[in-house]
């Protein structure tokens, strides 16, 4: 370190500008970037192989947990699939449903990113300001679907629960707040001039280069490609719908903030139109006891970009095979590309800039059991468990575990 | 004639093989098996001639005696195309397709760390999902795998 | 001896620093909260984190130099306690005097950054290494803009002391207003000084943790953190006098009233500053300061030049 004249940083896994266990190490001179190496698989948690474990109801809601930002996303992809399998055809009701949840998440997620974003620049003034006004659609989230994140609001042939006059008064009401809210940040985001010092030819990703590293959703159309499976590939209720897909030539970090904050608008519009035609009629169908063998390639364009499943059934219990691919998977790779030649300081918006979820990205395995043949881990286990880690690297507890278990008895 | 006719029936003109091997399963989806050999003609005239440009993801399958892999290709107009094509257990070694995607890698690296299987052409790098200590031999994402081989394979310390 | 003493340790040293910083520590992270839409922190919050870190372990690199780590935090402290006895607080005479302090007062004011450099640079953790390096690259950008337009101010009051330049500019309040630009450039340069936003560039918690402090715990810790809410006193009453010391115009507790006002006025103003503001890359620090304020600097000392020619 002393000899080399350049720095070795590692970023992660455990860093404060990743939300989640993710591993880069950069090489740096100065505070010029020089190389950058990415360690992905931290939050690799055995999902697809989980799913040959489970039935198809089952594999809905551990999908669903793929992720906690994109959960309809994934929960969505994953029953569409199945439901092309079984030849179920969906309510339409049911359909716009799943559109507005969608569509909600969209803005959550947003403008989540959009307040990460200012953090990672150092701009916590607006991660304050846009975390507050996500309040509301995390509210009306809340208020449809009953739970913040991880809606479960879908089931194999419909939705599970209905929306009423009430509550559509009540989005309509959110709607029109966030899209006030929205119009202020797209001035604060377009015009400060800090922001743009910070955001405008940071992490360049040209559109040849997109299409060669196959980029995917807000990263993709900043650079000016006009891919979004909502309108190549409709699906749920989108094929009924007037929205535009918004592109962006700046093909850097602004270009991306700006895409996604007009992304925001369109949003509003989508919901208020879904909220409009929303057709009368069932929530469900009947759907076949036994999904039959077959296969489905599902494809859904969640907040972060396209997101594919592929499902195929053997005509049983369990699925055969279950493949999802996060968006943040097709997009981690062009960050290297993005960071060539920049500054040390731009590595965390860059990063940033891509909207990562590692936890989608990473879905499958290893499952470490204290005991065999103990898949369920009691909580006494997995106690015992971290007590015994701990004691083996020299850590021990136990006097104050039982100076605890003292005061717990008192009481 | 749909689109996803036109598509088979060009396919189909090119490369005679393929007759019978082709589903259209609905609107814009189209599922093609072939062979281990014949797979890189017909993959890379989908992608040249065809524009099937964007790669969304590779699959694998384990099934029994063979691995099998799938590359969904997808076009602007939103048609899928999925090629499939599978080789043997004892062998699995397949190209990689980086000279058309380089964004395949990380694809790639999924199939080498969870079904075994052998690319080659990637280029080294790290190891992508599973851990730096991961037991040889060990490919979870194939049928016979059991998480408590794991355990046995590691002894299981906790430490 | 015993009045130097109290003045040292207790008032308007010491004690009376500690228990001010701690305070305008409060009302910076209140102010910063309100205008960001959050609730802030209650009044007593700074003194329950120092209380708290005073409590907690001291760890240190193994590779660390253990003197370099631990007189670091105690020079930067005692440099900016020092610092507060030469400036005149509500009355005409400052605890300490003497002409040319002012030239003093800069260089102590710049201690505390090298201190943090040495501390952060022998802690070897890597962050706290390229924290210490902006920290001081940063340093060769602010100071001199900072230093022009202080001595601008006093070019104009024809004095190196504090004192003096304080007691000029309260006999001609008017006069403040031609240091205007200098004031601004003060700030602003300040807020580099105190390493907070949109200069917070050698502890970017996204980037590289905490910079220099990274390595930091406990006791020292705690220091380090009462030093910068010291320097943030410290720095904001240097500005008070000698942009605008009205304090010197009123009765001692009168004046000592409106000192503590304007000091909040000043605190406010960095709050402010910081909340608005996106942290800048340090090649953008840079050329901000060199193409910007150098040139407003030389601006204002060229002003005072003319000025001080036509006043006389």
């Amino acid at each position: 370190m002393h000899n080399s004249d350049r720095f070795k940083i590692p970023l992660g896994p455990q860093h404060p500008a990743l939300k989640e266990p993710e591993g880069f190490s950069i090489a740096l001179m100065g505070e010029k970037i020089m190389g950058l190496d990415i360690r992905l698989g931290y939050n690799h948690r055995g999902i697809e192989k989980a799913c040959e474990e489970r039935n198809y109801l089952q594999a809905l809601y551990l999908v669903e947990r793929v992720c906690g930002i994109c959960s309809h996303a994934h929960a969505t992809c994953f029953i569409q699939a199945v439901e092309e399998i079984a030849g179920v055809q969906l309510p339409r009701r049911a359909q716009y449903i799943r559109t507005l949840i969608a569509e909600l998440e969209r803005i959550h997620s947003h403008l989540l990113w959009l307040g990460v974003a200012g953090h990672e620049i150092g701009f916590d003034t607006l991660l304050m300001y846009t975390w507050r006004d996500r309040e509301i659609v995390m509210d009306l989230l809340a208020l449809v679907t009953g739970n913040r994140v991880n809606y479960g609001m879908n089931t194999i042939g419909g939705v599970r629960r209905d929306i009423s006059p009430e509550d559509i008064a009540e989005i309509l009401k959110g709607v029109d707040i966030l899209e006030e809210r929205t119009k202020y940040y797209i001035e604060v985001a377009t015009q400060e001039t800090s922001i743009i010092q910070r955001l405008s030819g940071v992490g360049v990703l040209t559109k040849e280069e997109v299409l060669r590293l196959d980029a995917v959703g807000p990263t993709g159309r900043a650079s000016g490609v006009s891919r979004d499976v909502r309108r190549d590939d409709p699906y749920a209720a989108y094929g009924e719908i007037k929205f535009n897909v918004i592109t962006d030539d700046h093909c850097d970090v602004y270009g991306r903030t700006v895409v996604r904050v007009k992304e925001l608008m369109e949003s509003y519009s989508i919901i208020r139109q879904c909220l409009k035609n929303l057709p009368e009629g069932p929530l469900t169908v009947k759907v076949p006891r036994k999904i039959p063998a077959g296969e489905a390639i599902s494809r859904y364009e969640a907040p972060r970009g396209e997101d594919v499943h592929y499902v195929k059934s053997n005509g049983g219990e369990k699925p055969e095979r279950v493949k999802i691919r996060a968006p943040t998977l097709a997009n981690i790779q062009a960050v290297k590309q993005m960071l060539k030649d920049r500054y040390l300081a731009d590595m965390p918006i860059v990063v940033a800039a891509i909207d990562p979820c590692f936890s989608c990205t990473d879905r499958v395995i290893s499952i470490a059991e204290p005991k065999k043949d103990n898949r369920v881990i009691s909580w006494e286990t997995l106690r015992n468990y971290g007590i015994d880690w701990y004691t083996a690297h020299g850590i021990d507890f136990t006097e104050l575990n039982n100076k605890f278990r003292k005061k717990l008895e008192r009481v | 004639m749909s689109q996803e006719e036109n598509i088979t029936q060009s396919l189909v003109s090119q490369f005679g093989f393929l007759e019978g091997n082709i589903r259209i399963t609905r609107p814009r989806r189209i599922f093609l098996e072939t062979s281990l050999e014949n797979f890189p003609k017909v993959f890379a005239h989908a992608v040249k001639e065809l524009k099937f440009n964007h790669l969304c993801t590779i699959t694998g399958f384990d099934e029994l005696d063979k691995l099998a892999f799938m590359y969904h290709l997808a076009q602007e107009s939103g048609v899928l195309l999925n090629l499939k094509t599978s080789v043997s257990k004892d062998n699995p070694t397949i190209n990689t397709v980086m000279p058309l995607f380089p964004g395949a890698e990380i694809y790639e690296r999924e199939l080498v760390d969870l079904f075994g299987a052998k690319v080659n052409g990637l280029p080294l790098g790290n190891r992508y999902p599973l851990t730096d200590d991961w037991p040889k031999d060990q490919y979870p994402l194939r049928k016979d795998w059991k998480p408590s081989q794991l355990d046995e394979k590691e002894g299981h310390t906790h430490a | 001896m015993a009045g130097t003493l109290f003045s040292i340790l207790i008032f308007p040293g010491l004690l009376f620093l500690c228990i001010a910083g701690l305070i305008f520590e409060y009302v910076d992270r209140k102010a910063y909260a309100r205008l960001q839409n959050r609730v802030g922190p209650p009044w007593f919050q700074p003194f329950a984190d120092f209380i708290k870190l005073l409590g907690k372990e001291n760890l240190m690199p193994c590779a660390a130099n253990p003197t370099m780590f631990n007189l670091a935090p105690l020079f930067a402290f005692a440099s900016v306690v020092t610092v507060f006895l030469y400036i005149p607080l509500w009355q005409t005479k400052s605890s300490f005097s003497f002409d040319g302090d002012i030239i003093m007062i800069l260089y102590l004011l710049t201690i505390p950054t090298l201190a943090f450099f040495i501390g952060g640079w022998y802690s070897t953790s890597l962050f706290a290494r390229l924290g210490s390096v902006r920290a001081v690259t940063q340093l060769f950008a602010y100071e001199v803009p900072l230093f022009m337009s202080i001595l601008a101010s006093a070019l104009l009051a024809d004095s190196w002391s504090l004192q003096k330049i304080a007691v000029y500019y309260a006999q001609h309040p008017a006069y403040c207003l031609f240091n205007s630009v200098g004031f601004a450039i003060t700030l602003i340069t300040l807020l580099g000084k105190l390493e907070k936003a949109p200069f917070d560039i050698p502890e970017a918690e996204t980037e590289i943790v905490a910079g220099p402090f990274t390595e930091y715990s406990g006791k020292l810790l705690a220091l380090l953190r009462l030093t910068i809410d010291i320097e943030m006193v410290a720095g904001a009453a240097l500005v008070v006098a000698v942009f605008f010391p009205f304090a010197l115009m009123f009765s001692p507790v009168v004046g000592f009233i409106v000192f503590l006002i304007e000091v909040l006025v000043v605190v406010l103003l960095l709050s402010l500053l910081r909340t608005i503001i996106a942290r800048l890359r340090i090649d953008q620090m840079i050329d901000f300061c060199w193409k910007w304020l150098v040139p407003l600097a030389l601006f204002q000392l060229l002003l005072n030049l003319i000025l001080k020619g036509a006043l006389s």
